[in-house]
């Protein structure tokens, strides 16, 4: 039965001239699919071949084409794979729908992903802050958040080589292998 | 009452600046005693901040059985002397941290395991964690590594058992003494109007350790800032209310 299932999905799928359908083995598939397109192709999975669960929506921020990538990964039990639903939208100004009418669990990952890459999404219950709470900075997870930067900006080193070392190693003790003598 | 206060249990403060031994011989021996039991029997409250803390139930249960020490979990921070820090503190955790550290009553003990504690460790260059730990509270004792093992968690906690029966265990101290540092990276980190429900200043004049360290210009910011403490609105119902009435599912069903 699910093996039928996913072929007549594979043949459906392979029909429609909007999207890009790629199977990797019998239990992952990838599909590239226009922003507009991806509610209707979501829909048409939970409600036909049963991919009722949604694992997760990730977010890549591909700074040099000024987009973002969506992933939305549903599973289904009864044809026991997984559909990895790829979507792009232009960074600016970064706004896209909500797929909470679909699958209720999307409010957490939405709001997350705002909340980490700015992406705001149209329709979803609360985007308000989530992990980050005591964070006023830039949503951190964009390229053009230079972490590193930052860091150095807030926060102080402790010394590597502090004098308290200095003074042992004066006395002939110390760090006995250091690690450029191991590598 | 005067001749209660002859008795020299509160005299050990005075031991503070180093000279640990007191001229008179039966007060050293009966500080060693006091000290000895201290180490004998410690309260560990482990804040299990990252993913060091896994190293703490072999520690601590049959395998390598932390209690032969007289070293035993404890589940508030009022009854506890040891505050165990266990990984990468992140800028809200610190927060929680500093305010169950100022609830343990003195003596208290800090450790920081694992690398993270000492310099942020793996996590040097993410924006969310705190690197320094000593900054912002005292540290007693570091155990390195990424993660120590159970036999380094339980070594570290003999080193500080040999400080405090040696009478050299005393960083608490230094919180109330240079309270204006301390607060001051605090500052840095969580904002200006940075506060917490302990009052420091009147602990360290409790504990006769106000030095000039205690007070400067960040204490004087915290009492321009400081609002009086107020008792928490509990208002779970209504804003579960409030969230279902805004979700459009139900508004579809209408
Ligand atoms: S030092 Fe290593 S084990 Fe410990 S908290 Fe950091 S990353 Fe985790």
């Amino acid at each position: 039965m699910s093996k039928e299932l996913n072929l007549w999905l594979d043949d459906l799928l392979k029909d429609i001239k909007i999207i890009q359908f790629k199977r990797k083995n019998s239990r992952r598939v990838r599909i590239d699919i226009a922003p507009e397109a991806l509610p209707a192709l979501l829909e048409l999975l939970q409600g036909r071949a049963s991919y009722v669960h949604l694992s997760a929506i990730s977010c890549v921020d591909w700074i040099e084409d000024d987009e973002f990538e969506l992933v939305y990964h549903v599973w289904s039990y009864e044809t026991n794979s997984l559909v990895s639903a790829h979507t792009r939208i232009s960074r600016e100004p970064g706004v896209y729908l909500s797929v909470y009418d679909l699958y209720t669990p999307a409010a957490f990952f939405e709001r997350d992903i705002h909340e980490m890459f700015g992406l705001y999404f149209e329709g979803s219950p609360d985007m308000e802050k989530f992990i980050l709470t005591e964070w006023n900075g830039p949503p951190p997870m964009r390229k053009d958040f230079d972490s590193e930067a930052f860091v150095n900006q807030t926060f102080n080193w402790e010394e590597y080589h502090p004098q308290w070392l200095k003074d042992i190693e004066a006395e002939g003790g110390g760090i006995t292998t250091r690690p450029e003598d191991v590598r | 009452m005067n001749e209660l206060d002859k008795i020299p249990v509160r005299q050990e403060i005075s031991v503070a600046e180093g000279n640990v031994k007191r001229s008179n011989p039966l007060a050293n021996v009966f500080d060693e005693l006091v000290r000895f039991c201290q180490s004998r029997s410690m309260f560990m409250l482990h804040y299990c901040t990252g993913c060091g803390a896994i190293e703490l139930p072999p520690a601590m249960t049959s395998r390598f059985d932390m209690e032969r020490l007289g070293i035993q979990p404890m589940v508030t921070p009022r009854q506890a002397d040891i505050l165990l820090i266990t990984g990468y503190v992140s800028v809200k955790t610190l927060k929680r941290i500093i305010l169950t550290y100022e609830q343990m009553p003195s003596p208290k003990y800090v450790i920081g395991i694992c690398s993270c504690t000492v310099n942020g460790g793996m996590y040097w260059q993410s924006y969310a964690t705190a690197k320094v730990l000593k900054e912002y509270l005292p540290v007693d004792i570091y155990i390195a590594g990424c993660m120590p093992r159970p036999e380094a968690v339980i070594s570290g906690l003999r080193d500080l058992m040999g400080d405090i029966k040696s009478g050299r265990a005393d960083n608490w101290k230094r919180y109330f003494q240079n309270y204006d540092h301390y607060l001051g990276n605090q500052q840095q980190l969580f904002g200006e109007d940075w506060q917490t429900p302990t009052d420091i200043i009147a602990e360290a004049e409790h504990y006769g350790l106000m030095t000039d360290q205690t007070l400067g210009e960040h204490t004087a910011l915290l009492q321009k800032h400081q609002q009086p403490l107020e008792a928490l609105e509990f208002s779970l119902g209504e804003k579960r209310e409030k969230i279902q009435g805004e979700n459009p599912r139900e508004k579809n069903n209408e």
